[in-house]
Order: C-alpha cells, then structure tokens, then sequence
C-alpha cells in the first residue's frame, strides 16, 4: 500500500501548486447553478410548494451538490489518459512497473480530486449560503458519514469510468461510451432527485450507479435520515465491492489480448 | 481580387474537407463517435420531458420549442466544430508560439487557422440539431430559416470564440476564462431565456452572444418577424468585424517561439 500512498502523496503535492487553474473552473460551477437557480425559481410557483417532496430550497442545494461532486470529482486521469495508455501502447510499459495499473490511477485520481473536492465544497456552501439560504433540517454531527458517503461516491464513479476506459483494449475509442455514461448519471442522477421518477424507473435507478455516485450523498445532505443512511452506505459498499472486481478481471481479460496482439 | 477570394474560399474548403477524410480513417470510430454523439444529446429530452411534466410551459417555451431551441444550439455549435473547431483552441496556438506554421503560408492567416481542424463528434451535434427540428416542428418555412440562423448562430460562436481567445495575445492566464466563456454560451443557450431576468438576461443579449445566436433566431421561427431577423444579420456582421480587427490587432503583439513544426 505504501507505494500508492507515495503516488497520491506526489500527485497531491503537485495538484496543490495549481490551485489557481482549478479555481478557473469555479466559473463554470458557477454558471451552470446559477441556470438551475433560475430553472427551479421558476418551476416552484410559490415558496411553500414541493415537488417529488423537496421544497425549492432542498431542490436547488441537490443540485448543487450534485454538481459539486460533478466538477469536484473531474478528471482526465479515469475518462482520457487511462484509454490513451492503452490506446497509445504505454500501458506496455505501466504494466511492467511494480504496482497495479488500475491502482496505480486510483491512486493518482485520489491525489488530484482530494484538492478539487474541498476547493468546490467551500464554492458550493458559499453560493448556498448566500443565495439559497441555509438547509433548514442540517445537522453538523452527520457531517462525517456524509463525507464517507460522497468519498464512496467519487471512488464507485472512478471504477466506473476506468472499466469503460479499458475498453480502449477492444475498441480504438472508448471515449464515445463515456459520454453516454456521464450523460445518464448527469440527466437521471444530477439534475434531479430520482424521486422525480415514477416508482417503477425509482426502482430500476436504484440498481445502477446513479443511486450510489450522485443521488446518494446529495440526499443524505438534504435530506439526512439513519435508514437512508444505511441503505444508500450498504448499497455503496457493494457497488464499490463488485466495481472493483469488474476493473479487474476487464484488465486481466485486456492484457491478455495486449500480449496476443504484441503490446 | 474576386479570383483571390475564390482561390481562398477553395483553399479553405479543401482543408475543411481533408480534415474530415481524415478523421475517417478510421471508419468505426468515426461513426461511433457521431452516432454517440447524437445519443447523448438525446438524452436531455428525458430532461425536459420530466420538467414539461411538472409545468405546460417554462420560460414562455413549449416543449416543441425547447426542443427548437436545442436543436438550434446543437447544429450551430456542431457545424462550428466541423468547419471552425481550431478557434476553441486558438489561445494554445498563440501562448506555445504555434502560430509560425500560419504565418509563413501564402493564405488568410485567420481563416487557414480557423480551418485547420475537425471534431468528428460535432457532425452528430450538427444531424442532431437538424433531426430534433424535422421531428418536432417541420415546416419548409422554418426549415429553411433554421438552416440560414444555424450559419449565423455559427458565425457568432465563432467569432465569439476568436475574441475571447485573442485575448491571449495581450493577457497570459486569459485561456481557461475564455474555455469557460465559450462553455458558459452552451449552457445558457440549452435553457429558455424567459427563466432569466434582470442582469442575467442584459448578459445574454449584450455580454454572451447567445441571444442573437440562438434565442432571437427561436423567436423568429416561431413567430416570423423581419426586423429581428435583419437585426441578427446586422449582429453576425458586426461580431465578426470585432473579431478580425482584434484578431489582427493581437497578431502584432504575436512573439515566435521558434518552435520547428510540420503541417501535413
């Protein structure tokens, strides 16, 4: 482990020194709430109306913080580069370095978003604050599960998003296929709660990454219960577990073809 | 001198044309990422369709007309892509010294760089604009108008990109607010300008060009009216003097890195 941890420690360090440049993004965190501020201003006909059970102010602060692990959780490292070793032939020579490939961008990832992710969190709770108002049934003591919760999140989304990377073994561009995921948890699991859905679809998303990576952590925020807590912890924990084993058996099967085609 | 903008013109279609040939080389991939392309547009009409469930209208749009709206902002900003798509990345040229490669060539300086690359994903965003129109509100009017303001709607993301990336030529930490200003017209060009107000709204029209690149044109094809449509055209060429000018202006201020470079 301790060969990771010296990876993230590298990343880490050097991500810090560009804390300015992560900041350019702010803008677009920015704008893109700033829209959906309006958006929901507008669907709410009065203050006191609920839509899916969420009052406007429940709404707009999933979104933001939807949004927040969205653009805190960014990353070429798990979407681009991951295909690009692949695609490009340097995987042969990450493949002979003594540390895991899969693991060694996990690593690298953790690096960059445990700078991203606390930078747009102080964003996300300034723009709250000032322009929605404070969440009115938040409680600082739940603080700590729900950081675990969004970590969880973050890490399901980076396996995720490394097996469809790996594709690159198959296929020349596995980006295509990113696009289509990042859509589907951006349209189902970040732009509304699934409770927006009719029972039958809450169900189904219940079963896919979207409950786990961006509804979960933002309801708990919102709407803090223990047995949600629970349940969406329990859900996390399982996704994470069979992920993970995903990831690797797709590298096994895709270095095994990297032999037969030569590397 | 009408010979030498023929032979420009030609010049610059044959780029256009040798850059998607090449980015056909390789045919699955190239279909794959248009059609995924049209795919994850696609998916925010699962969007708006949750949203028209909860309210008939948002913003004084229809669904019809969101998704005239959409559409709109799909084809503008593909076809910009396909034609133009080294204007989102002019910033890198001129910060990395890139632009001798250009300067040296017996061609326009700004249209051979404009024309000097493709994305082949933005050919899905520009069928997918003129699919979404075909499927939700078909008329040989409006079809015909879509088409004029997606040239337009074109011509002003472009020339709103070159000047938000020229400011590279005075400015060295200017490249990721442009990316962004860029970006920001996408996202407010995809929500119904009925839902902003006050300052926001004065931006659209006046700072961000997405009221006369998309929002006027909408209006206009829903319900025809000459003025605003003579209004766009006067707009279009005003933005892209503005662009020219300062695209020149900053060329003066343009320092070689003396970097060897090939362009095949």
């Amino acid at each position: 482990m301790r060969k990771y941890a010296v990876i993230y420690r590298s990343v880490l360090m050097e991500n810090l020194q560009y804390v300015a440049n992560i900041a350019m993004g702010f803008v677009s965190y920015f704008i893109m709430n700033y829209v959906f501020m309006n958006l929901w201003d507008y669907m709410y006909a009065d203050s006191g109306e609920l839509i899916a059970g969420y009052t406007k102010e429940q709404m707009i602060w999933y979104v933001m913080m939807t949004e927040m692990i969205w653009f805190g959780a960014r990353s070429a490292t798990v979407a681009r580069q991951a295909a690009m070793d692949i695609r490009g032939g340097n995987i042969a020579y990450l493949m002979n370095k003594p540390y895991s490939y899969p693991l060694y961008i996990l690593a690298k990832y953790t690096g960059e978003w445990s700078v991203q992710m606390p930078m747009y969190m102080m964003l996300a709770v300034a723009m709250g604050m000032t322009m929605v108002g404070g969440l009115p049934h938040f409680r600082l003591v739940t603080l700590p599960v729900i950081v675990l919760c969004v970590v969880f999140g973050i890490m399901i989304n980076a396996v995720f998003k490394i097996c469809i990377s790996m594709l690159a073994f198959w296929i020349e561009d596995a980006f295509p296929f990113q696009w289509l995921y990042d859509k589907l948890l951006l349209v189902i699991g970040t732009l509304f709660p699934i409770e927006i859905f009719s029972g039958k679809l809450q169900a189904l998303f219940k079963m896919t990454p979207i409950y786990t990576v961006c509804y979960g952590p933002a309801k708990l925020i919102v709407d803090f219960s223990m047995e949600k807590c629970l349940e969406i912890l329990t859900a996390q924990i399982i996704y994470l577990a069979a992920g993970s084993l995903l990831m690797f058996w797709i590298y096994r099967k895709g270095v095994k073809k990297l032999y037969v085609n030569g590397g | 001198m009408s010979t030498a903008v023929k032979n420009q013109l030609r010049v610059c279609l044959l780029s256009v044309k040798y850059n998607i040939m090449r980015e056909m080389v390789n045919k699955v991939t190239f279909l794959t990422n248009i059609l995924f392309m049209m795919l994850n547009n696609a998916a925010f009409i699962i969007q708006w369709s949750i949203l028209f469930g909860l309210r008939e209208d948002i913003g004084g749009y229809s669904m019809k007309e969101v998704m005239l709206l959409w559409g709109l902002t799909a084809s503008s900003f593909g076809l910009s892509h396909i034609l133009f798509a080294r204007v989102f990345t002019i910033h890198e040229l001129i910060i990395s010294g890139k632009l001798d490669a250009y300067l040296v060539q017996p061609k326009n300086v700004l249209l051979s760089v404009m024309t000097s690359s493709t994305t082949a994903s933005a050919i899905g965003d520009f069928l997918y604009g003129i699919v979404v129109m075909c499927i939700f509100s078909f008329s040989v009017r409006r079809f015909l108008l879509f088409l004029l303001f997606t040239v337009t709607g074109t011509l002003i993301i472009t020339a709103f990109a070159i000047l938000v990336g020229s400011l590279s030529f005075w400015f060295v930490r200017t490249e990721m607010f442009g990316v962004h200003m860029v970006n920001s017209m996408i996202s407010f060009a995809t929500y119904p300008d009925g839902i902003f107000h006050g300052t926001a709204r004065f931006l659209l029209y006046y700072v961000i060009p997405v009221g006369m690149a998309i929002y006027q044109p909408v209006h206009v094809m829903v319900k025809f009216d000459g003025g605003i449509l003579f209004r766009v055209l006067k707009y279009t060429l005003c933005i892209w003097l503005a662009a020219v000018i300062v695209f020149y202006r900053g060329l003066r201020r343009y320092s070689s890195s003396n970097l060897m470079e090939a362009r095949m």
